[in-house]
């Protein structure tokens, strides 16, 4: 069989198209996949901006925001040992649950496809085919919720900034550090989304045809 | 075609014996030997006892057989779909399990065409899309695919309903989607698990006429797993299956068709 390298090897066009049709069907679960995401990313993004922010202020604050941040004892408390382990927990945690969540969309997403899953294995797909349905499932809500956590936490931490910098906000990052963050954020956004639908992917992907077209959902 | 002559005659089960050395190549499907056993709850289940069967190529072929007496089971071994515990499966000469994960999916989609009992079409799909799609998977470009598509789905009556989505389809229709599907690389074998379980008489008949004809004038196999009596007067042949082995075979010519009942002589 000299054809059997090349079967399966569908135009990317067509697995995400199919990916985008169930997306849209499954509207309710596509949002919750999404908005869990998007919430770990808007408070990643915050953090990352508002920590920037703030260590910024060192460099290229003026002597007059200086003195006052010295005075109301705001730079202190934010650079304090005790607050920034509290972030990092609790960016942690954060980030941990949006995958815990994403994880088990997805894994109920591949249960109540077994019967579909099984009859695409039955026409033939390979299990390359069901694998790539799902990662690029998950790609579009990893990347529609990361962009929208992104824009949330970049206007909550430069309205923070604002209030608590003044017009000094804006010039506290330069812009090679904003698009270092952007992309930080950006790629362990998606990263994390692709992350959590491997396993359930896979696991859907090598399901043997009979096994994933006799259980009932 | 060679397979009517072959099927004349009523086979008892000890005549199956020279199963193994049947060199001839028109058998389209040999199933040699196959025992299935299942654990269920602790216990073990024989499903398949050793069962020997065979189909020549453009037989259409009935699996007859009570709830549990291991029809689905005999037809997903024959549909490269299971694995029996013991015994060989050839398709076209070719012992599935010698066949790897790639191969497996080249037979599957080359080779046969499935239709369930439960239609089984991809719901977000439309019928044109559900039709495409093992197209697509043998990899043929898109626009022929897409010719092929809807040529079959006017073939089987669907014309029209070729943007339709599954929920858009009443069961008689999704049904005759999934047999477009069947057809669609042109495969050796449709196999048919119950395809008429979930529809209606009128429709069932519909769609059993509708396998016939795509056997007589394609020359396709057809194997169905059934318990439905009007596939009966359609098929060569009927192998009635009872506690995971073949009882007996029965031609067309010996059956007695009554009244809303048919029964082997």
């Amino acid at each position: 069989m000299p054809e059997t390298e090349k079967i399966a090897i569908l135009p990317y066009r067509k697995v995400f198209q199919i990916a985008w049709q169930g997306l849209r069907i499954r509207l309710v679960k596509t949002f919750l996949v999404t908005s869990c995401i998007t919430l770990a990313l808007a408070f990643l993004t915050y953090i990352l901006f508002s920590n920037g922010m703030v260590a910024g202020v060192a460099e290229r604050a003026s002597e007059a925001l200086r003195q006052r941040l010295a005075r109301e004892g705001i730079l202190e408390q934010m650079l304090s040992a005790e607050q920034r382990t509290q972030t990092a927990w609790m960016l942690g945690i954060a980030l941990m649950n949006s995958f815990v969540g994403i994880v088990n969309a997805m894994l109920i997403s591949v249960t109540e496809r077994f019967r579909e899953i099984g009859t695409m294995k039955c026409l033939g797909g390979l299990d390359s085919f069901i694998v790539k349905l799902y990662l690029f499932e998950s790609l579009c809500q990893g990347i529609v919720g990361t962009a929208l956590g992104m824009v949330i936490g970049l206007v909550l931490a430069y309205a923070e900034g604002v209030s608590l910098f003044g017009r000094e906000a804006w010039t506290l990052l330069p812009a090679a550090s904003v698009l270092r963050i952007l992309a930080a954020s950006f790629f362990s956004g998606v990263g994390l989304t692709v992350l959590g639908a491997l396993y359930p992917a896979w696991s859907a992907a090598h399901m043997e045809p009979v096994d994933a077209m006799r259980s009932e959902v | 075609m060679s397979g009517e002559e072959a099927a004349g005659t009523v086979v008892s089960p000890g005549g199956e014996g020279e199963a193994g050395v049947d060199l001839l190549a028109t058998h389209i499907v040999r199933a040699i030997g196959v025992r299935k056993i299942f654990t269920m709850g602790g216990e073990k289940v024989h499903a398949l006892k050793g069962v020997d069967f065979k189909v020549e190529r453009g037989e259409y072929v009935a699996i007859m057989g009570p709830s549990g007496s291991g029809k689905s089971t005999l037809f997903n071994m024959i549909g490269g779909l299971d694995k029996p515990n013991a015994g060989k499966v050839f398709i076209d000469e070719v012992d599935i399990a010698a066949l790897n994960m790639y191969e497996l999916a080249w037979l599957r989609c080359h080779k046969i065409g499935y239709i369930f009992q439960t239609f089984n079409l991809i719901p977000v799909a439309t019928a044109l899309d559900n039709v495409m799609l093992p197209m697509l998977f043998a990899d043929m470009v898109q626009a022929e695919a897409q010719d092929k598509a809807v040529e079959l789905l006017r073939k089987v009556g669907l014309g029209d309903r070729v943007f339709h989505k599954p929920v858009q389809m009443s069961g008689g229709q999704q049904q005759r989607v999934a047999v477009a599907r069947a057809l669609a690389n042109n495969p050796a074998i449709v196999l048919a698990d119950e395809p008429t379980g979930n529809l209606d008489s009128t429709t069932g008949r519909q769609i059993i006429d509708l396998l016939r004809e795509i056997n007589e004038s394609e020359g396709v196999t057809v194997i169905t797993a059934t318990h439905d009596h009007k596939m009966l007067a359609v098929s060569d042949r009927i192998a009635w299956l009872t506690d995971g082995a073949i009882e007996r075979y029965v031609s067309r010519d010996a059956l007695d068709i009554q009244e809303g009942r048919a029964d082997a002589r």
